[in-house]
């Protein structure tokens, strides 16, 4: 499948200004920088502190998030600490669509970053605060790492749930891989910056507060929505009935059925033992009583075969079935080469490395990354040359 | 002003990815025409065993702020009266298995043919693309195939199935989508096609691991670990279940956190002094002195947070019977769109016709009656 024509992709036109040292800011703009903006990564002398965050490329010196987060966009060094730096700052903002900040508020005045007097300054400018707690509330100077946005948005308690949770009942609650809740900040504040440029045209620009946390509970929000039925949601009770991860007999697959006919897939898929041709079980809601009795059958079940043939046959019956990929395996899945996920790009100083590009296809075409992550400046170099 | 106002989308979606998307852009103004029928209802207004509610919901996140109107897809007629919504639409969301919309005679091309420059928005498990276009799958799925469950769990155990976070976290991102589409039909007077692969999404929250495994390096599920933060953990606080997540990120915090505990600096010596103190004040103390901290809270906390209630996250919501509860808004705070949120429960099946069919349509009474004795609006 061939990527989208590197002069036509969806937000090609876009000028974004990031200033950006946590992932939650610098996904946003990555993602809108993948959908075709350019985006200019402002980074102090030092370097993005981004640039210092685990995991590192083999060689350990150059950082897997970084190269990951910034791919695609260019650097431009600013001390945000001089009278110079902050007016190339006013120069940059004054021919950008949208700039895209994760100051703490109580360090954005001194910089002039303050939302009041950007907006004084650029008023058809989109400014987009990124902050673990917001910037406004009682907690918005709080400090989180992805492990409090997650616990203070409620998905932190509720994990895991599942075989996890009953094999270690009395484990602290684990939270989900990497930075899931500062990126759910980031595709807030993507979308947040889009729909102001969308009314831009009527209302000129705007600020936007984006909260990780926010975020984090909005993708949670079933939560909520049950307690507003009166039940309270925990880790152990929300253990799907029956189904969920299946231990085979060389890895784990997950089993989920909604439906009756993927409950039909199933049985013929175990063979239609005598327990699952009872006719109780034709019951959705018996079969919702009867769950760890079902578990246990299915498991035993699993124990003896492997993954890929359960999954095969399974998926051929329609049976909501996926082995649990390993990142090497997502990187080398046939699958996945066919859609274009993966791009090759040249990270400097340590290689030339499939990198994600998008989730994104549009009109049958994956996007592309314009290039790998930035050397420090580059962009200042480049314009000192020419 | 809400910012989406005048986007008008014809809502085909179904489970809860798709519709959280168009709940999002609901909540930010546009117009979201939610097409069901009682043959094939939404799944909130259905039983959900495999998840022990055993009858319908009373209030549908995902389904508020929408309108709701009945088409029969099932009929020719059906397909007819909704391409008529379509045309009159800027946006199309479906997330149907790869192939089905096109089977019922609503695909892209179909549509184009009705408005030229129409959005088709297709959220599905793997894309609409590819080998394993054709599987079956729900956000557990979605995070197995994508290796974001791999990497989360405890070092020793099973990989840990995402739930319905990851369902919604698609919806956000298909938003995403569909805005930079808006954007780009903007600019160009073109529609497009949008492909939203769910277990892509998965893969892309988990993209600097995967960019180490391509690189040779070979990524673990650490439990609560996080590189270059230590410590880095959940702890023990006093009363039953309760818990606090502290991390330190440099050695000036940690012997912040080490004089604030009294001790060395070790999970044990933190978990001694945590066990003993009450998770939110503990995590205040910890605040206060710089250290990143939070009680690790269930739902009534959150339901109850001044904060959240401050910012909207948390609102207020009334059903039919004026029985008000909790519901969670837009995540965003625009200084120029405070309206946004949400501004109705759940719609009835079929409320909104009188607008949809009556108004934007122009159907007289006569056209709809025949149409609901024909079982088509239904």
């Amino acid at each position: 499948m061939q990527p989208m024509s590197e002069t036509i992709l969806p937000l090609n036109g876009l000028k974004i200004v990031a200033h950006v040292s946590g992932v939650g800011a610098a996904y946003a703009a990555r993602m809108l920088s993948t959908l075709g903006a350019s985006c200019i990564l402002l980074e102090g002398p030092e370097g993005s502190p981004l640039r210092g965050e685990p995991p590192f490329l083999p060689g350990g010196k150059i950082s897997a998030l970084f190269a990951y987060l910034a791919a695609g966009m260019r650097s431009q060094i600013i001390d945000l600490s001089d009278n110079d730096g902050r007016a190339a700052l006013g120069a940059l903002l004054s021919t950008s669509d949208i700039f895209i900040d994760d100051t703490p508020v109580v360090d954005r005045a001194a910089l002039g970053l303050d939302d009041a007097a950007i907006a004084a300054r650029h008023p058809a400018l989109v400014h987009v605060s990124v902050l673990p707690f917001g910037a406004v509330g009682p907690k918005a100077d709080w400090k989180a790492e992805d492990i409090q946005v997650q616990h203070a948005s409620g998905e932190g308690y509720l994990l895991p749930n599942g075989l996890s949770v009953e094999m270690f009942p009395d484990r602290p609650p684990v939270k989900i891989h990497g930075h899931f809740g500062a990126m759910q900040g980031g595709i807030a504040a993507a979308l947040g910056a889009l729909s102001a440029l969308w009314a831009r045209p009527e209302c000129g620009g705007q600020y936007v507060d984006i909260s990780c946390q926010d975020a984090m509970l909005s993708v949670g929000a079933f939560a909520i929505q049950r307690l507003g039925d009166g039940s309270v949601e925990h880790r152990v009770e929300r253990s799907f009935r029956y189904g969920g991860v299946i231990p085979c007999a060389d890895g784990y697959v997950e089993l989920l059925t909604l439906e009756q006919r993927q409950w039909d897939g199933l049985v013929k898929l175990l063979g239609e033992p005598d327990w699952a041709v009872d006719p109780a079980l034709a019951d959705a809601l018996e079969r919702s009583r009867r769950g760890p009795m079902i578990n246990q059958h299915i498991r035993a079940w699993a124990a003896i075969r492997k993954v890929e043939d359960i999954v095969r046959e399974g998926q051929k019956l329609s049976v909501p079935l996926a082995k649990y990929y390993t990142p090497t395996e997502v990187v080398n899945d046939p699958h996945e080469k066919v859609r274009g996920l993966f791009q090759a790009v040249a990270v400097d100083g340590a290689g030339v490395f499939n990198v994600l590009v998008s989730p994104f296809h549009f009109d049958d075409s994956p996007l592309h990354l314009r290039a790998g992550p930035p050397a420090l400046g580059e962009m200042s170099r480049a314009e000192e040359v020419a | 002003m809400k910012p989406l106002s005048g986007i008008r989308i014809a809502d085909f979606t179904v489970h809860n990815a798709g519709p959280f998307c168009t709940n999002l852009l609901s909540q930010l103004g546009a117009e979201v025409m939610k097409i069901e029928s009682a043959m094939r209802p939404d799944a909130f207004r259905k039983p959900h065993p495999v998840y022990g509610r055993m009858g319908p919901a009373t209030f549908d996140q995902v389904s508020s702020t929408k309108l709701s109107v009945r088409v029969n897809l099932k009929k020719p007629e059906g397909i007819a009266l909704a391409k008529r919504i379509v045309g009159i639409s800027d946006v199309a969301a479906e997330s149907f298995r790869p192939g089905v919309i096109g089977r019922l005679g609503l695909g892209y091309e179909a549509l184009r043919a009705v408005k030229a420059d129409i959005i088709m928005l297709s959220v599905s498990s793997c894309g609409q693309e590819g080998p394993d276009s054709h599987f079956a799958g729900y956000a557990p799925l979605f995070g197995a195939w994508g290796g974001l469950s791999d990497l989360t769990g405890y070092p020793d155990g099973p990989p840990v199935e995402m739930r319905h976070v990851m369902d919604h976290t698609v919806g956000m991102n298909a938003a995403v989508a569909v805005m930079a589409a808006l954007m780009q039909r903007c600019a160009t007077g073109k529609g497009a096609h949008v492909d939203v692969a769910a277990r892509e999404v998965a893969s892309s929250l988990a993209g600097e691991a995967l960019l180490l495994a391509a690189a040779g390096g070979v990524p673990r599920r650490m439990g609560n670990a996080q590189e270059g933060r230590v410590p880095h953990g959940v702890y023990p606080a006093a009363g039953e279940d309760r818990w606090i997540a502290i991390a330190a990120r440099s050695d000036a915090e940690r012997a912040t956190l080490a004089r604030v505990i009294g001790g060395e600096l070790s999970d044990a010596a933190i978990a001694d002094w945590t066990r003993t103190r009450d998770a939110n004040a503990a995590a205040a103390a910890l605040q206060a002195a710089g250290i990143a901290a939070h009680a690790s809270w269930t739902t009534p906390e959150i339901a109850a947070d001044p904060h959240l209630r401050e910012r909207h996250a948390i609102v207020i919501v009334q059903e039919p019977d004026g029985k008000a509860r909790e519901a969670v808004g837009v995540p965003m705070r625009l200084s120029k769109g405070p309206e946004i949120g949400i501004h109705c429960g759940t719609p009835k099946l079929g409320e909104h016709e009188d607008y949809i069919y009556g108004e934007l349509l122009g159907m007289n009474a006569a056209e709809r009656r025949a149409l609901e004795e024909a079982e088509v609006i239904y």
